[in-house]
């Protein structure tokens, strides 16, 4: 496995809750520009994972390189700066503040102005021009001066990804983006995460088998924190009714 | 509204209800028109003391004393009406400040008088000074009020701290024979005041305070301070008010410190404030004050029993004082012949007023504006059934400066926790 | 935005109103306009930071105490006051927020209650210094301690809307401006604002220093305003009343918490002239506004106008 080049790395990373091993000696890596998907039951382990890549959570053993540079020891706003991004299972936005102010804010979070306190954020011109297109991009432009709590879920959803977009992310962790949503705007997300910047690495938390099979090339399977299967999609999908019929870990 | 209806304005002003500022000034016309004088309007006082918290009951008390006395000049001064206008200072300085203002520059009074804590009477200080407006102080005792930090427009009337306990200190030591005294005071300025007078003098004439115990104002429960009273001592010394004071003598009695140990004190810990709810434990305190209500005097019998009358209980020092306040600031008004509209003269007759018959016995200011007056030792005893601090002893004409000489003593600081 | 005809309306009230005013009415106004600041200040960290402290008032007594020390003690010129209080008051809220800003939510309105009562324990006991329960009388008066041509109480207040409407314009800017967002997206989401990548210890840090300030300024204001300081004006029930302001004029505004002060000292003052049930009405207000307007006065004035 060529470590040198990528972007992501996780050896022997392990997490406990008293004598619960909820991660337990997970290896991972990640390429530039690599779709990967992470899948397995409830309680496998997969949200703590993410915590522990981002930083919410501190690994109890292992180590995380994030493009070379040893991460393990840093807080999460510190790997955010260092190019790891992420959107929650359970939406997290500001939702007293207005679209377009949710966007600045996630705008200004890796820019020196954050500490700037004489002149309003919307005389800053490059980030308001910057959150636009995002919304823009997000389709998000006409709720601009709605406040977030009164999107409806399927725009919250969406919401929740431009804001980890907005810091130029070179690893993005998504967590279960699709959860939740109709199958009208499951499509709609399903589209917009085919528009990701295909230079970024994108982990992603997913339920849905053909979702996670569509939008990947490779798979880990997690299961009791521990990874099952690592590989090319088509090599997990072989694995796929033997998992099935003995662990019927795929079937929700 | 009053004003509108004297007949002056009637005279002259047939739609007076057009406009109060019509009337007013209609009023003003016809004052110089006709040549009345101003002093026929109210002369009004403000008055503030704690009426609601803890220290509602003493707040109560002073002005009980207040409108007594007014009540028995009845017609007013000099031809013009007395009114009092009465405020809550809810013994927080704050809010007494606040009450000063709005009675000083809402109501414009042309006189104040009240305050009970001493830190209300600090904070009033440079309001009063600022403002100009003459303030007598019937309680208020902090020591520096008349000492280091004194006031042009402040006059007090009733007592400094540690003026009692000065006399005191001498008494215990020598009468009491009194060697070695543990002392309990609550934790504040008053506290402080009162002990360090007793043991100034008290140490100075050869006796030794072997211990100081405070207690929080607060204080809900004396156990674990009167476990740390030395069992080895002549007495212990005691300085409470309202509901402490009750609380500590029953606890002493408990304690069985009371068959052991002699208890003495400051004036309040056995005030009639208290005093008609204590029982037997209260029996042989010994304590100085400036005032008992069983002082055997014409002035003190005639006033006695017209508070009984009035109000159906004993009169309390706090009673006492704006009595005799009351009286002060009328004869200051007498010299002035009823013009208080000049501040100035008025503060400088507040300041010369001398009395013969108040019901303390005579009294007047020293040169730095506190009362010379006499100091009665009492000890409580049951008469007729009921409590009383008897006189047993009269120290007359004691100054705050005791026996020693002003200017060195203002030279040492104020009494302090240590 | 909604706000700038309101306040501009007011605002050429303030300016013109006070010479026709009798002086009781000036003070009042002049203590509506302190308070004001204070409450601004404790909106900084309560509204737009979303964290509850319960001793902002140590800051606005201890730069009172630092004033009333100085000038009689020391007998120290004015700016020296001036300048020394705003610097005791800043210095002490970038010390304590320090040890504040890791916690949150209860543990945070319980430190900060624990500071302010230390605070309180400080100049209650410290007696050599602050003159305990008899607190610190005799700061002279402004006019005279600034060397100003005017005195009295109108001359007072228009200092006091002068620092009022510097300092309100300056926390105007500062919640608008990138830091500002910064406070309101922790109050919104704080671990939404770590996984951007904001340091949000070292925000909450800032903004608490930012409102200690601001308050120190009220504290200065106050103390020459008053000529004298007390343990009462740091203790719990001056911190709590703060609060009180702040959500019942409605936090997170700025104007609400301008409102909300001028309505309680002018409550506390006008009721209280009239009967001593005054805290009864003061509480039957405070209830009927929480039940009428949760997100405070002004919020509901300006929900009126969303909805509409």
């Amino acid at each position: 496995m060529e470590t040198s080049s990528a972007c992501l790395v996780l050896e022997g990373v392990s997490r406990h809750f008293g004598g619960l091993k909820a991660v337990d000696n997970v290896n991972l890596t990640l390429q530039p520009g690599e779709r990967h998907a992470l899948i397995g039951p409830n309680g496998a382990g997969k949200t703590t994972l993410f915590n522990v890549i981002s930083g919410e959570l501190r690994a109890d053993a292992g180590t995380i390189t994030l493009n070379g540079a040893d991460v393990t020891r840093l807080a999460a706003h510190q790997r955010a700066a260092r190019g790891i991004a992420r959107t929650f299972q359970i939406t997290k936005l500001f939702p007293n503040l207005t679209v377009i102010e949710n966007m600045l804010v996630a705008c200004e979070a890796l820019d020196r102005r954050r500490f700037t306190m004489h002149r309003p954020l919307s005389s800053c011109a490059d980030l308001v021009e910057r959150a636009t297109n995002l919304l823009d991009e997000y389709r998000l432009s006409p709720f601009r001066r709605e406040l977030a709590r009164n999107l409806s879920y399927g725009d919250q959803r969406k919401l929740e990804v431009a804001l980890s977009m907005a810091g130029r992310p070179r690893v993005l962790l998504l967590d279960e983006p699709m959860a939740g949503l109709s199958s009208g705007e499951r499509d709609v997300m399903q589209a917009l995460l085919r528009q990701l910047d295909p230079s970024i690495a994108v982990l992603l938390i997913e339920h849905d088998i053909d979702v996670a099979f569509g939008f990947a090339e490779r798979i880990t399977v997690l299961y009791q924190g521990r990874v099952l299967t690592e590989g090319p999609k088509e090599m997990v999908s072989a694995n796929r009714s033997v998992q099935e019929s003995y662990l019927g870990l795929l079937v929700e | 509204m009053k004003i509108a209806d004297r007949p002056i304005a009637d005279r002259r002003c047939f739609a007076p209800r057009r406009s109060v500022f019509v009337v007013v000034l209609l009023v003003a016309a016809g004052n110089v028109i006709v040549g009345q004088r101003p002093e026929a309007l109210p002369i009004k006082i403000g008055f503030i003391a704690p009426l609601s918290g803890p220290n509602a009951q003493n707040g109560r008390d002073i002005l009980n004393g207040f409108l007594l006395y007014l009540q028995e000049i009845g017609s007013g001064v000099d031809g013009r009406r007395i009114d009092v206008i009465i405020e809550d200072d809810e013994a927080i300085p704050a809010v007494g400040l606040t009450k000063t203002r709005k009675l000083v520059e809402r109501d414009k009074v042309h006189l104040m008088a009240g305050a009970l804590l001493s830190s209300t009477g600090y904070a009033l200080a440079p309001y009063i000074d600022a403002m100009r407006i003459p303030m007598l102080y019937p309680v208020v005792s902090a020591d520096d009020l008349t000492q280091r930090r004194r006031s042009k427009w402040i006059v007090r009337t009733g007592y400094s701290g540690s003026q009692p306990n000065h006399a005191f200190g001498e008494y215990a030591y020598h009468t009491l024979g009194l060697k070695k005294v543990a002392t309990i005071a609550l934790d504040y300025a008053f506290g402080w005041e009162s002990v360090g007078g007793f043991q100034r003098t008290f140490e100075a004439e050869g006796g030794l305070v072997a211990q100081k115990i405070w207690c929080p104002v607060f204080v809900h429960d004396f156990a674990p301070y009167l476990a740390q009273i030395p069992r080895d001592v002549d007495a212990v010394y005691a300085l409470f008010l309202g509901r402490s004071a009750l609380q500590f003598m029953r606890q002493y009695q408990e304690f069985g410190l009371k068959q052991r140990v002699r208890l003495i004190g400051a004036g309040t810990t056995t005030d009639e404030h208290v005093l008609p709810f204590m029982g037997d434990e209260a029996l042989g305190v010994v304590t100085a004050l400036h005032y008992t209500a069983a002082l055997d005097t014409p002035a003190n019998r005639k006033f006695v029993a017209a508070y009984r009358a009035r109000y159906n209980r004993v009169p309390s020092y706090y009673s006492e004082s704006m009595y005799t306040g009351a009286k002060w600031l009328v004869t200051a008004v007498e010299v002035v012949h009823g013009n208080v509209e000049d501040s100035a003269t008025l503060v400088d007759a507040l300041r010369h007023v001398k009395l013969t018959d108040a019901p303390r016995g005579p009294l007047e200011l020293d040169d730095y504006g506190n009362p010379i007056e006499n100091v009665y030792i009492r000890r409580v005893e049951r008469v007729n059934g009921q409590l009383q601090n008897t006189v047993i002893e009269t120290i007359p004409r004691v100054s705050q400066f005791w026996k020693y000489n002003p200017a060195d003593y203002l030279k040492q600081p104020l009494y302090a926790r240590r | 935005m909604k706000a700038v005809p309101f306040v501009a309306v007011i605002l050429v009230m303030l300016i013109a109103g006070p010479p026709f005013l009798a002086s009781y009415w000036v003070g009042l106004l002049t203590q509506m306009l302190i308070f004001a600041l204070l409450a601004m200040s404790l909106d900084v960290l309560l509204g737009y930071t979303g964290l509850p402290s319960l001793g902002h008032a140590g800051f606005f007594g201890v730069a009172a105490y630092a004033v009333a020390v100085l000038s009689t003690t020391y007998h120290a010129g004015f700016w020296t006051c001036v300048m020394s209080g705003i610097l005791i008051g800043t210095l002490l809220s970038t010390l304590l927020g320090l040890l504040v800003s890791h916690v949150r939510d209860v543990y945070f309105l319980m430190i900060t209650l624990a500071s302010g009562m230390v605070l309180w324990g400080l100049s209650y006991r410290w007696i050599p210094v602050t003159g305990g329960d008899n607190g610190i009388s005799g700061i002279p008066r402004l006019d005279a301690h600034a060397g100003l041509p005017f005195a009295g109480p109108v001359a007072f207040y228009y200092v006091t809307l002068l620092v009022f409407v510097v300092s309100a314009s300056l926390l105007a800017l500062l919640v608008s401006s990138p830091f500002g967002f910064t406070l309101r997206g922790i109050r919104e989401n704080e671990l939404r604002m770590k996984s951007l990548g904001f340091n949000t210890w070292l925000h909450c840090w800032v903004s608490y220093i930012i409102a200690g300030a601001f308050a120190s300024v009220s504290g200065v204001v106050w103390a020459y305003y008053n000529g004298f300081v007390s343990p009462t004006y740091l203790d719990l029930t001056a911190s709590s009343e703060l609060f009180l302001m702040v959500t019942l004029g409605g936090p997170g505004t700025l104007v609400g918490p301008v409102i909300g002060a001028g309505a309680i000292v002018l409550l506390k003052n006008v009721i209280s002239a009239y009967t001593q049930r005054w805290p009864l009405i003061l509480g039957t207000f405070y209830i009927i506004t929480m039940f009428g307007a949760p997100q405070g006065l002004w919020n509901l004035g300006r929900r009126r106008r969303a909805s509409s």
